[in-house]
């Protein structure tokens, strides 16, 4: 067991963002968050990075709560990938990689042969290597996500979490980013809006609507035409592809 | 492609550097003034001073190198140095290019204070201006802290808040001048306001110096954490930061090297601002090489705006301020433009 969440409720000023979702992420698999804007999926993600605190119920990592982690040693443990991160320092692919190895560096102790690898590694399974001494204002939005995805690597990360990676992206780099990150051998969570690339690149779904998991299962249990009318309010029919045998999601008008 | 001039070159030869070239312009502050005193007076002052040599020096030269100069130098350096490191902090913890050591009210507040005791007579004589700078510092830093966290704590709420102190403190700075000081009066808080290193002596020195290598020390300890906030407070607490707590310790931090600085010299203007952008068009974002090369490029950039504003007008000192913006901003200009390619 990696990551679970146990009837987790967390909202901003009485209005309630999750509520009440329980949810076991499965080791080196790739779950997908749906659901509607507004839907809880970023704000589930945000609870699962630790960055807020749950009202009630409890996360735990391999059954101890997070809560009880100290900061350094959950980022060893796990990375997030936030959406629509940007800087205005003029930091180079190389600098903002190097940021990842912050949860393994000590205030005094300098850069060593484990970082360097660490920081190498990851640019090269993002497929940034060549690109290193880039300035960031000078990267496309894939390239962008690619070096973001690559810092998290450096991480070292067994679990790692993504908000809509593929926003504002070409369909090609959607597709090179999910690809990229469904190869990776660690557990992820990526909460994804598009439907088909859920279907394509995710082990399984959970479908979140009005801050309730609604379910979870195989892309073939949840993505239903009873389920998507529910939860994102539209018709659908879903059917098997005559090429490839994959799931595709056609939303009906009317 | 980067090109920051001194990013690659090997950390020990810029601090040797670095280091050269504050001990040179504390020498040249020593040695200019109305009275010109050979450079080779000042080292034999120096020396006896601090060494217990005994070189023959006319009295009166060595008690002006080490009695008016010296320690106004040296205080002038310590300034600048915790401006600059102040403004460095600031700008990466609110990631803001406008944010400085003065935006949370620290200047504004720190004027009410003088003003009060300058003009109005609070303390009666047992508040002295620089104690009365630094309780309206800490006075203006509060409320500002105050309308912070009440309003949500984010960078932008920060800078509002400070926006609000500062207005509301100088306005009360206005209305005391306006309502309470004659002429001469009105003119001695304009130049305190504008920077005054004129009453300064050894025992400045004793506080500045060592509040300004804690404050750097402790920066130093936090250099890595202020990188990761790069991209902003939640990444940085993603990768392990205890956001929380570097949060209260700079932003204390500051506060507490910039509310001593005040104290001491007045509000100088530009150095927090500008000297951080300067730095890092010259080493780059990495706050391990940013801080100290701030902390010696700011000390070296007032201790010669201090000489320029002795020598500029003759028989007057101008306020060191005045100096800093007027030659800072020109110079500045210059970086700006000569560095439009290299992002």
């Amino acid at each position: 067991m990696t990551l679970a969440t146990r009837d987790v409720r967390w909202g901003v000023g009485g209005l309630p963002l999750v509520d009440g979702v329980t949810l076991a992420v499965e080791p080196g698999r790739t779950l997908g968050l749906i659901g509607p804007n507004g839907s809880g999926k970023s704000s589930l993600l945000r609870l699962m990075a630790r960055l807020r605190r749950v009202s009630s119920g409890v996360i735990t990592l391999e059954d101890r709560d997070i809560a009880t982690l100290s900061r350094r040693t959950f980022a060893r443990r796990v990375a997030f990938v936030e959406q629509h991160a940007t800087t205005d320092a003029a930091l180079t692919v190389l600098d903002v990689v190097r940021l990842g190895r912050t949860p393994h560096r000590g205030a005094l102790s300098p850069w060593n042969a484990a970082d360097a690898a660490a920081v190498d590694t990851a640019l090269a399974q993002v497929g940034m290597a060549d690109r290193r001494d880039r300035l960031w204002h000078s990267l496309s939005g894939g390239e962008r996500q690619r070096a973001l995805i690559a810092r998290a690597l450096a991480q070292c990360p067994s679990e790692l979490l993504l908000d809509e990676p593929t926003n504002h992206l070409d369909i090609r780099h959607q597709l090179e980013i999910l690809a990229l990150v469904q190869r990776l051998p660690v557990t992820s969570v990526v909460a994804l809006h598009d439907l088909n690339l859920a279907a394509l690149f995710c082990d399984r779904l959970a479908a979140l609507h009005q801050g309730r998991l609604v379910c979870v299962g195989t892309p073939e249990e949840v993505l239903t035409p009873d389920v998507i009318g529910h939860v994102f309010g539209v018709r659908a029919s879903v059917e098997r592809s005559p090429r490839d045998g994959r799931l595709q999601v056609h939303f009906l008008l009317g | 492609m980067t090109s920051w001039p001194l990013a690659s070159a090997r950390p020990i030869l810029v601090v040797a550097l670095g280091l050269a070239g504050l001990a040179l312009s504390i020498a040249l502050a020593a040695s200019i003034g109305e009275m010109t005193i050979p450079l080779e007076v000042i080292a034999k002052t120096v020396s006896n001073r601090l060494f217990g040599t005994t070189h023959a020096l006319n009295r009166i030269q060595e008690g002006v190198v080490w009695d008016y100069r010296l320690s106004r130098a040296v205080v002038a350096a310590c300034c600048g140095g915790a401006l600059a490191v102040s403004g460095v902090i600031l700008q990466a913890l609110l990631r803001n290019p406008l944010a400085e050591p003065y935006v949370l009210g620290i200047s504004a507040g720190a004027s009410t204070g003088a003003v009060l005791v300058m003009i109005v007579g609070v303390g009666g004589g047992a508040v002295t201006l620089s104690g009365g700078a630094f309780a309206g510092a800490v006075a203006a830093l509060s409320l500002v802290g105050l309308l912070a966290l009440g309003s949500g704590g984010g960078s932008d709420r920060v800078l509002l808040a400070g926006v609000a102190g500062s207005q509301l403190f100088n306005a009360m700075t206005s209305f005391i001048v306006a309502t309470a000081a004659n002429a001469e009066q009105a003119r001695g808080v304009l130049f305190w306001l504008l920077g005054n290193l004129g009453g300064v002596r050894w025992p400045d020195v004793w506080l500045a110096l060592p509040v300004v290598l804690v404050g750097f020390v402790v920066a130093m300890l936090h250099a890595r954490a202020l990188d990761a906030f790069a991209f902003g407070a939640d990444a940085a607490a993603a990768m392990g930061v205890s956001v929380t707590r570097v949060r209260v310790v700079l932003f204390a931090l500051t506060a507490a090297m910039t509310a001593a600085m005040v104290g001491i010299v007045g509000s100088i203007g530009f150095v927090g601002l500008v000297i951080p952008h300067a730095v890092r068009f010259l080493v780059g974002h990495r706050h391990a090489r940013l801080l100290p090369a701030a902390l010696v490029v700011g000390a070296v950039f007032l201790v010669l705006a201090d000489i320029l504003s002795r020598v500029l007008v003759a028989q007057q000192v101008l306020p060191v301020g005045v100096v800093t913006a007027l030659f800072g901003a020109p110079a500045f200009a210059l970086i700006l433009f000569r560095a439009r390619h290299a992002r």
